[in-house]
């Protein structure tokens, strides 16, 4: 019959090749594998096709991926897709479903356009009897594999919101809580009768009521404390002397996550919560860390306890056992770097409340500043300091601004000295407030930026992207306000200075090659690792912060401005949504390898290695990187960027 | 004697007598699925049907839309005249490759049987249809019957069909020939002017195609074929450059 040339490249000459490369396939005899590869056949399927349906689809071919990567999903008890699996070229599918004899445990499908090779299922079972290493390496793999399954089924149900275990902090809501019927004492009671209502109930505070039964106060055990016991108040005096007001307080649809993250802001311990117009009850930090075991508050009570500010050196450091445990429970990047902001903004407010007591109290009122992933309150692990500080302008003569400047000087140095010992390193770029050019009085930080948004030097789009994303941090918090104020105000009619920005923001090249493999830092300390901040979330910052500006948006948090613009329609509802899914799976990516290098002893940095991570985690990451093209060219058009 | 007999068409050989029984009330309506397919390429030693002559054929057998690696016909045909220099140099068939080769008149039985109820599917099919049914008439005594199906033609509907349904604002000039539609669709690539790996190459064409076309709804033979005559009448496109 016809003849054959052995010059050929050919399948099946190509199928030999391709089997050689893989396991178990590579651990064959040649002639075996020669013999298998003429029995072989191409399939094609179309990205997006099924190529298996679970509990439908009879396997009569093990499928061996040559081009192309495929999904498998598990369809569960309730029609819910979950994520298995991607697999891309040299995998193979279909093993475990033909040696149970089953039809296909799981639904897979193309997500490129694919090309496989199809053993024959006999073929297949065959080489598994009668040649023992094969089957031992696939059934080494079919065990890791469903390990693999089972650790993923396992988070995916932790990650639901109605699962009962380890997720309190982020599921549970206020009003799940809140178990004691409301207690209330009238306002014209003794002071003793509280405390003799908050001692039986067993409670730490309890409401006051006018005479209509609308409540007016709040008095806590802390209250007590303070107000009668050390300044003498009697017990016999009216309750009204003694409650805080008016009465603080939050939904009891408010995660408790929220909530806490609310108490520590406010520096209480206690917040009447409400449905409607109606309080219903009261919620304290002591509720809700009972409801979720150990928490963060504690490392709150010990930093705000210190009365030396060197007793706040060490504590920084308990942020990372935290952020372990918050992870594990299955919070969310977002969730994480608030609760690393948080934290660290009291260490720091603790800092300048301790430092005023020792140089004395400020001749103008001052507002201390976070910018950067502070004011965007996106920290991860220690981030270097960047901050400044803006301060009630003076009277316009000599000895009142000189006052101000020596004070401040002062004041500025030692606090950065203080933040440094605390753990978190100078700013190399020197944007702190130790630098004069940085600690201003409120009518110069206008000019800055007023500048700033008037001359779109390549320095002031530099600055744009630290600058603009101030926050207040402590003090007379009224000035940053009135600072952003004017920003909100300014910036949507700064057009050009919008346009250099969006030109910024398009200049970051997609971390991916044209084959669709991660572009990778060619040479240096960081040799083949990908650097996720610059590469991966600057885009999305850069995108979220001028579309804020834009729409005179105040908040700087990235996925805050995502959630607000896309809320208002500002940007098309498609990209948000993608972008929020990007943006938010980058950042825990980078969270995980920050805190595993941070367990392990070394710096944490942003420098991922592509290697290391799943085919699941390359596939989604190379998908949250095509969204900057998406981005870029949205931005692009909007801004009628000129190239 | 025997070519007047030819000529009038009386003296067929065996296998084309068989060919022709197949194809006498061919069923067109089936699923594409359910039909075997050959998938083939001649290389050549020039252009004119009417002087030049088969030198290599290379075939691929397409069986429930899926490539059966293993179902291969590949052979070298011995021209009657010497090979001409500037065709060695497209296939890089040289000479002394093809002189121990036998005459093709001894291989094109087989390879007739090889298409033994298939359709017979190429890319810019039509010239290699032209020799090989050249060769069947003067050695087996006429043309053999199989339903052919073009890859170019599939190609240019395929085109014709987003171009009307995605409005793609761009109208690149698309070459249609082989090696650059199998870049565009991002297909593993063949070497080229080999005939098997030719043929392999469009087999994988066809199969690309042949999928896509379903999800328009080609689904059967006779869609296919239609289509292919609506795609070789619609005006604008630019002429097949190999």
């Amino acid at each position: 019959m016809p003849q054959k040339n052995d010059s050929h490249k050919a399948d099946p000459e190509a199928v030999l090749e391709f089997l050689k490369s893989i396991r178990p396939f590579s651990d064959l005899e040649e002639q075996v594998l020669e013999r298998i590869s003429k029995r072989m056949s191409v399939d094609f399927f179309e990205k997006g096709s099924v190529i298996l349906e679970q509990n439908v689809s009879q396997l009569s071919h093990l499928f061996l991926i040559f081009r192309g990567a495929i999904k498998i999903n598990l369809i569960d008890s309730e029609n819910r897709s979950i994520l298995q699996d991607v697999r891309g070229e040299g995998s193979q599918f279909g093993a475990l479903s033909i040696i149970r004899g089953v039809k296909s445990l799981f639904t897979v499908e193309a997500i490129e356009d694919t090309f496989c090779y199809l053993l024959e299922k006999e073929i297949f079972l065959d080489l598994l009897k009668r040649i023992p290493t094969f089957a031992g390496h696939l059934w080494e793999k079919f065990s890791s594999d469903v390990m693999d399954i089972a650790y993923e089924e396992l988070r995916s149900q932790k990650l639901e919101p109605r699962s009962e275990e380890g997720l309190r902090l982020f599921s549970s809501r206020v009003k799940d809580i809140l178990k004691r019927p409301l207690e209330v004492v009238a306002a014209s009671d003794t002071i003793q009768s509280a405390a003799t209502s908050m001692t039986e109930n067993g409670v730490g505070s309890v409401l006051v009521t006018d005479e209509k039964g609308d409540i007016i106060g709040i008095v806590t055990d802390n209250d007590l404390r303070t107000k009668v016991v050390s300044k003498g108040l009697s017990s016999q005096a009216p309750v009204m002397e003694a409650m805080s007001s008016p009465v603080k307080s939050i939904s009891a649809e408010t995660i408790c996550f929220d909530a806490l993250i609310t108490m520590m802001n406010l520096e209480t311990h206690h917040l009447a919560v409400n449905e409607g117009n109606k309080i219903v009850g009261v919620v304290s930090t002591h509720d809700i860390m009972v409801d979720q075991g150990v928490s963060p508050m504690s490392l709150y009570r010990e930093i705000v306890s210190q009365t030396k500010i060197e007793g706040l050196y060490p504590l920084s450091e308990a942020t990372t056992l935290i952020v372990r445990k918050l992870i594990t429970e299955g919070a969310k990047a977002n969730d994480v770097a608030r609760m690393i902001t948080a934290l660290n903004d009291h260490i720091v407010n603790r800092v300048l409340i301790l430092l005023e007591k020792q140089v004395g109290p400020p001749p103008y009122p001052y507002c201390w500043i976070l910018m950067g992933s502070e004011g965007r309150q996106e920290q991860t692990f220690k981030t270097d300091q960047d901050n400044a500080l803006i301060y009630e302008t003076p009277p316009e003569d000599w000895d009142h601004v000189k006052e101000a400047k020596l004070y401040f000087r002062r004041f500025g140095n030692l606090a950065i000295q203080h933040i440094e010992a605390c753990g978190y390193p100078l700013c190399k770029g020197e944007i702190m407030a130790s630098n004069p050019k940085w600690r201003k009085p409120f009518a110069v930080w206008r000019n800055y930026f007023d500048r700033w948004m008037s001359a779109p030097e390549p320095q002031a789009v530099l600055h744009a992207t630290i600058f603009f994303d101030f926050r207040p941090g402590h003090g007379y918090l009224k000035l940053a306000e009135r600072l952003r104020d004017y920003v909100v105000i300014q910036a949507p009619n700064r057009g050009i200075f919008l346009m250099h920005l969006a030109r910024d923001c398009m200049s970051t090249k997609t971390p991916l090659s044209f084959f669709r493999g991660f572009l990778v830092e060619k040479n240096g300390e960081h040799k083949d690792r990908l650097d996720i901040k610059t590469r991966g979330l600057t885009p999305f910052v850069d995108f979220a912060r001028i579309m804020a500006l834009r729409n005179g948006l105040t908040e700087t948090n990235t996925l805050t401005r995502l959630r607000m613009l896309g809320e208002a329609g500002a940007i098309p509802n498609e990209l948000y949504t993608e972008t929020v899914e990007a943006y938010e799976f980058q950042t825990q990516i980078r969270l995980i390898h920050q805190l595993r290098l941070l367990e392990s002893g070394q710096q944490p940095d942003n420098y991922i290695d592509p290697s290391e991570l799943t085919d699941v985690e390359k596939q989604t990451l190379k998908e949250a990187f095509g969204v900057i093209g998406r981005i870029q060219a949205y931005v692009k058009t909007e801004f009628r960027v000129l190239e | 004697m025997s070519n007047i007999l030819k000529w009038l068409g009386l003296s067929k050989h065996e296998t084309l007598k068989k060919n022709r029984q197949k194809f006498y009330d061919f069923n067109r309506n089936k699923s594409l699925e359910d039909y075997d397919f050959v998938v083939f390429d001649t290389e050549l030693t020039g252009l004119d049907p009417r002087t030049d002559e088969i030198v290599s054929i290379g075939a691929v057998r397409v069986q429930k839309l899926r490539i059966a690696l293993g179902k291969n016909f590949f052979c070298y045909a011995r021209p009657n005249k010497p090979l001409p220099k500037d065709s060695t140099l497209i296939h890089r068939i040289t000479p002394s490759q093809i002189i121990d080769a036998p005459p093709l008149s001894e291989t094109l039985p087989d390879f007739v049987d090889f298409t033994s109820g298939a359709v017979i599917v190429g890319h810019f099919v039509n010239i290699d249809m032209n020799f090989l049914n050249r060769a069947t008439r003067n050695f087996l005594g006429g043309t053999i019957k199989n339903p052919v199906i073009d890859t170019m033609k599939m190609a240019q509907f395929y085109e014709d069909y987003r171009k009307r349904n995605y409005y793609e604002d761009r109208v690149s000039r698309l070459s249609f020939g082989l090696n650059d539609l199998a870049k565009k669709y991002g297909l593993p690539l063949f070497e080229k002017h080999d005939a098997l790996e030719d043929a392999m190459q469009t087999a994988y064409l066809f199969l690309f195609l042949a999928k896509r076309l379903r999800n328009v709804g080609i689904s059967t033979l006779r869609d296919m074929i239609a289509a292919q005559s609506r795609a070789a009448f619609s005006s604008d496109r630019d002429s097949y450059t190999a």
